[in-house]
């Protein structure tokens, strides 16, 4: 194919991605060494509000923007290098917890209480998905014709359902004497309380994501399946092969792409784990790299936002998810030079 | 049987919902308004809405795009409904413009509490007040021969004696859940102590006496409440009071109507209101006094403000106060406290401060959210609790230009 | 006869596939058939402490509100009529009559009169005649159940509203998504240059990257974009806040990494030969593609485009930063719902706003199944 002719059909699917994901990322990345702030000035201010029945008028020095003769703020830009970075990593702390072998003292600092959250919540539940959906792949795939569209219906249904809606209605089943905490309580006698401590709530959000991103892995694995060399099978069959050597030496090396496919996808939506946060509401126990990017963001009531520290925070999450796709990037690598010669 | 009702009652929807009733103009000019979305809200925007040409978007967290939208010029939306807290950064940005010419053309109705003046300006036009304070089951009270509690010591002794007694699931309702809730307890308690969290020249002021005896109550009071008071909002509570599953709580009197709800309380008429509790014997109330209000953009032409107004008006008259007034403790001409309002009167008779409106107060209400948690949990003792706070309080404060 | 008999699986491994397959089915199906079950009954009901008080609703009942035996029976038979015509007719007569090479807009037709259809039956025709049975025979409601909380939702809160901006949303992703997305997918799975495998690496991480990074950075560019185009674009300058249009780039622009390498997959098993003799043949690379590619990659097409319409139909995050009241779609304003300080009811109200934007998501995972699976077998699921 001539380059003109890739670059016209590649054009439009690029530019938006430029556009709207590269361009904002540089933006993040070159921001990120600055702070930007409005120049504040200390005035007194007298300020009335209403009681029942009268109002209070009171006179309090307040720290606020200074506005200029158009009435704008004036925002004042200054260069502060790896400042940011170190507002988020606190790497004083850090190291003071590392000196001490103080687990708890590093555990404190959001950033690094976030990245061990959610890299025990993506390989904790990397494996769960792949095992859950090969293992619905190989069931459905055993069932009688007539049974599997059915099956398959009621699978994809937790792969379909909004995720925010599903990790509310996980949240009701869970919460307070919520219908399934009331059923565990019935079975094992005790009181429990699925909301009270971080490593129920961390059980939960797991339980989710599995719930909900097994289907996709089983609907991928099942077409796969359906592409087994029956051949390969039967030979191996002649040759006495237990089921389970079947499984392990011609059907899962078979299924591998695809496993490598599901698992690199998995990786990087586990690794942005954000809607269990807020779904269930778990931002008082866990939190996670993108929920702490985003709480960064949000303004507070009185509208402050910490911009530079949101924009450290993404750039460390990028550097993290990139480190984590090295191995699956370096496979690409290999399998695209293989193709292109 | 029921699947012909919801047919029937479309059909009547439709029919119904083009007719414009009890608005004194017709409305002309395209308004758009940007608020909370409790109940108050609910009817005054429906009031609005009778004028015609008005969309009111009611979203709880309209507080993240707000000061954006009225920046923009024109302002995305012409009115906004904020609190004493959300109308500091509008305020500070200049986005919203003074109301006294308006409120002397249109502003008849409105009584002088109304008025929120903020150096000599009528900036914003409150519609309710709103405080926490102590909602109580009085059957169970009287029941167990307790006296309503005046101060938090009182108020876990009565906690204690309805732990024994085992009527209810838990003593106290907790409105901790992370995310504001709990900064917003926490502040309550270190007023209450006499604390002043921020400093006039804006460092932060928590580490001290007054702050280890906020944080040993906090914890005192989770031995009565609910094992997942972290992740528990007044939404919450006013369903586990509801439900009689709580004794007590310190809760919004907005929320005090729901409590007498047929429909949804099991409790109807066994919940009664008080002052919040005092911190320490002798002191004022251990909570803020909120308003809610509206205002209008400043980056609009004055006929859309004019117009944008005058509809507000509409929406906060008698008329709306009349057929809504239990939803709220209104300031509005023509309410009528409810037996639930007594409670919210009587807190606001022993003088708790106003919430301030400051920069500096957003910070440290989410540096006290944020950290405290840790403490509640036995994660980190109380005095490392403090100096993170501070620690939390002061990047903060660097980032907004509080603090150089 | 041999391989049948080493096939034939023994007898304990049948019954525990049969018995994990049912635990799955259960596990899946459980929390929407409870958030369904909730929507129908009074607060006091959905929230009942014990489960039985939620699924029978004596307080629904105690206010006369409930289906009589005849009721339930046609209930379910509508239901089993509905999921038997999406499976089985459907799919037969889409085949034979959509217009050649056009069978996704085939589907989307027969998609859209089938919920039509189920409408019309469902709240229109049996409730009449079923509803005059009923006071014929004289019978009474047994289990609790209300529709008022959809019509809450429908009617007096105007979903209908969000649900049309839902459509336009949706519809604009997938169609923006898979005309950019094949013209990329097909030149990059052509191509063996460099700039391909970067683009390809590039994309992948894109698909990596945490979303609410971006989506904050757009808020203050989005709001103010009037006076940032206004030197270019001069007063036509529009503001992008709110605007479907400027949502619906933003949520193309996030699905395109996941698009072009899925896509690439299938263009890479339809032979090269085959275009290369439309080549031959004189058509330039782009009459290859129309007119020789396209009509086999229909498969590929609907099942990358489902994912492109779940991606749509389900984001929260974008929609709920970038659209303002008039513009909402769907699932931001449900979570508006939920996030109001809310009563019990408006709880209700919006467990019933739920369950009505999972029920488009069901029917057309009823009527796309195979497609799905066919899809994914021909193409994707090999590269």
């Amino acid at each position: 194919m001539k380059f003109k002719t890739f670059a016209a059909f590649v054009a439009p699917s690029l530019f938006m991605m430029l556009l709207f994901i590269a361009a904002p990322l540089v933006l993040v990345f070159v921001e990120s060494f600055y702070q930007t702030n409005p120049r504040m000035e200390a005035v007194s201010v007298e300020s009335c509000t209403p009681g029942f029945g009268t109002q209070t008028c009171t006179t309090q020095t307040k720290i606020q923007p200074a506005l200029d003769a158009s009435g704008h703020q004036v925002m004042e830009t200054q260069f502060v290098g790896l400042d940011s970075y170190r507002a988020v990593l606190e790497p004083q702390k850090l190291w003071d917890s590392l000196r001490t072998l103080d687990w708890n003292g590093i555990m404190q600092i959001d950033f690094w209480k976030a990245l061990q959250f959610t890299l025990l919540f993506t390989f904790v539940t990397l494996p769960l998905v792949l095992l859950l959906g090969l293992g619905l792949a190989l069931a459905v795939n055993n069932l009688t014709k007539s049974l599997r569209g059915p099956v398959i219906f009621v699978s994809l249904l937790p792969f379909i359902i909004t995720p925010v809606i599903g990790a509310l209605s996980i949240r009701w089943l869970f919460v307070g004497d919520g219908i399934l905490t009331r059923a565990m309580e019935h079975f094992s006698g005790t009181d429990i309380s699925m909301f009270a401590q971080t490593w129920t709530i961390e059980i939960l959000m797991m339980f989710y994501r599995v719930w909900s991103n097994a289907p996709f892995a089983f609907i991928i694995l099942y077409a796969g399946l359906q592409g087994v060399n029956q051949d390969a099978v039967e030979a191996a069959m002649i040759d006495g092969a237990s089921r389970w050597q079947r499984l392990r030496y011609i059907i899962v090396p078979y299924l591998m792409p695809l496993i490598t496919f599901v698992a690199l996808i998995h990786l990087m939506d586990a690794y942005r784990v954000f809607d269990e946060v807020v779904g269930l509401r778990t931002q008082g126990h866990v939190i996670s790299l993108q929920y702490l990017t985003y709480q960064f963001l949000m303004p507070d009531v009185s509208g402050n936002r910490s911009i530079s520290r949101a924009e450290a925070s993404s750039m460390l999450t990028l550097i993290g998810i990139v480190l984590l796709l090295i191995p699956m990037l370096r496979r690409t690598w290999a399998d695209q030079k293989g193709r292109a010669q | 049987m029921y699947l012909r009702k919801i047919a029937l009652a479309g059909a009547i929807a439709l029919m119904g919902s083009s007719a414009m009733a009890a608005c004194a103009f017709q409305n002309t000019v395209p308004l758009k308004m940007l608020s909370a979305g409790f109940e108050a809200w609910k009817s005054a925007t429906g009031a609005m809405a009778e004028c015609g040409n008005f969309t009111a978007e009611l979203d709880q967290d309209f507080g993240k795009k707000q000061p954006e939208a009225f920046a923009a010029n024109p302002s995305l939306y012409q009115i906004g409904g904020v609190s004493n807290g959300e109308i500091t950064p509008l305020m500070n940005a200049g986005t919203i413009r003074p109301l006294d010419d308006l409120v002397a053309k249109y502003g008849q109705n409105l009584q002088p509490n109304q008025l929120i003046k903020i150096d000599g300006h009528i900036m914003a036009i409150a519609m309710q007040v709103n405080t926490q304070h102590l909602m109580y089951r009085k059957d169970i009270f009287d029941k167990l021969g307790i006296a309503v509690p005046t101060t938090y010591d009182e108020l876990l002794a009565a906690a204690e004696k309805i732990k024994a007694a085992k009527v209810v699931d838990y003593p106290l309702g907790a409105t901790m859940g992370v995310g504001w809730n709990l900064g917003e307890e926490v502040n309550n308690m270190f007023l209450g102590f006499g604390g002043q969290p921020v400093n006039p020249d804006g460092t932060p002021n928590v580490n001290n006496e007054m702050g280890l005896k906020t944080l040993d109550m906090l914890k005192k009071l989770t031995a009565y409440e609910d094992p997942e008071y972290l992740t528990s909002d007044s939404t919450y509570v006013q369903q586990q009071f509801q439900q009689g599953k709580i004794a007590m709580a310190n809760l919004w009197a907005s929320r005090a109507g729901a409590m007498d709800d047929p429909k949804e309380s099991k409790v109807v008429g066994m919940i009664e209101g008080a002052p919040a509790p005092a911190a320490m014997a002798g002191g004022k109330p251990a909570t803020t006094l909120w308003w809610d209000g509206i205002v209008i953009a400043k980056n609009i032409t004055d006929e859309e403000a004019d117009a944008a107004f005058r509809v507000a008006m509409e929406g906060l008259d008698t008329e709306m106060v009349t057929a809504h007034n239990t939803d709220s403790v209104w300031l509005i001409k023509g309410y009528v406290p409810g037996r639930l309002a007594a409670g919210a009167f009587a807190t606001a008779a022993l003088n708790p401060p106003p919430y301030p409106s400051t920069s500096a107060m957003g910070v440290m209400h989410m540096a006290m959210d944020g950290e405290v948690g840790a403490f509640l949990k036995g994660e980190r003792s109380a005095a490392d609790t403090l100096v993170a706070i501070e620690a939390n309080y002061t990047k903060g404060a660097k980032d907004a230009g509080i603090l150089k | 006869m041999t391989t049948w008999l080493a096939r034939r699986q023994p007898f304990s491994l049948r019954t525990m596939s049969a018995l994990f397959l049912t635990l799955w089915c259960l596990i899946a199906a459980f929390p929407i058939f409870w958030i369904t079950v909730m929507s129908v009954k009074m607060p006091l009901d959905a929230f009942a402490a014990s489960p039985w008080d939620v699924i029978w609703g004596p307080s629904t009942l105690a206010e006369g509100k409930g289906l009589s035996v005849l009721d339930i029976l046609a209930t379910l038979g509508l239901l089993c009529a509905t999921g038997w015509l999406a499976t089985r007719r459907l799919p037969r007569w889409v085949a034979a009559f959509s217009p050649l090479g056009f069978s996704a807009l085939g589907w989307l037709i027969a998609a859209a009169g089938l919920a039509l259809g189920f409408g019309v039956v469902g709240v229109v025709i049996l409730p009449a005649i079923v509803g005059g049975l009923d006071s014929a025979l004289g019978l009474h409601p047994i289990l609790g159940l209300t529709t008022e909380h959809y019509r809450a939702i429908w009617v007096e809160h105007a979903f209908w509203h969000n649900f049309l901006n839902s459509v336009k949303v949706t519809l604009g992703v997938t169609a923006i998504s898979l005309t950019v997305g094949t013209l990329a997918g097909y030149a990059l799975a052509r191509s063996g240059s460099k700039l391909a495998f970067w683009i390809l690496i590039a994309a992948l991480i894109f698909r990596a990257l945490p979303h609410s990074v971006l989506v904050t950075g757009y808020l203050p560019i989005f709001i103010n974009s009037a006076a940032i185009l206004r030197p270019i674009l001069g007063d036509a300058a529009p503001t992008l806040y709110g605007q479907p249009l400027a949502v619906i780039m933003v949520l193309v622009a996030i699905n395109q990494p996941f698009t072009i390498w899925m896509l690439r997959s299938f263009f890479h098993n339809i032979p090269a030969d085959l275009d290369e003799a439309a080549r031959v043949d004189g058509c330039t690379h782009f009459q290859a593609f129309r007119w020789v590619i396209m009509p086999v990659m229909w498969p590929g097409v609907i099942t990358t485009g489902l994912f492109s319409f779940l991606l749509g139909y389900n984001d929260f995050l974008v929609t709920s930063l970038l659209l303002d009241a008039s513009n909402q779609t769907m699932v931001p304003a449900i979570a508006g719902f939920f996030n109001r300080e809310t009563t019990m009811t408006d709880q209700v109200e919006a467990i019933a706003a739920a369950v009505s934007i999972t029920a488009p998501l069901f029917l057309l995972v009823m009527v796309f199944q195979r497609q799905i699976v066919s899809g994914l077998t021909a193409g994707a699921v090999k590269g």
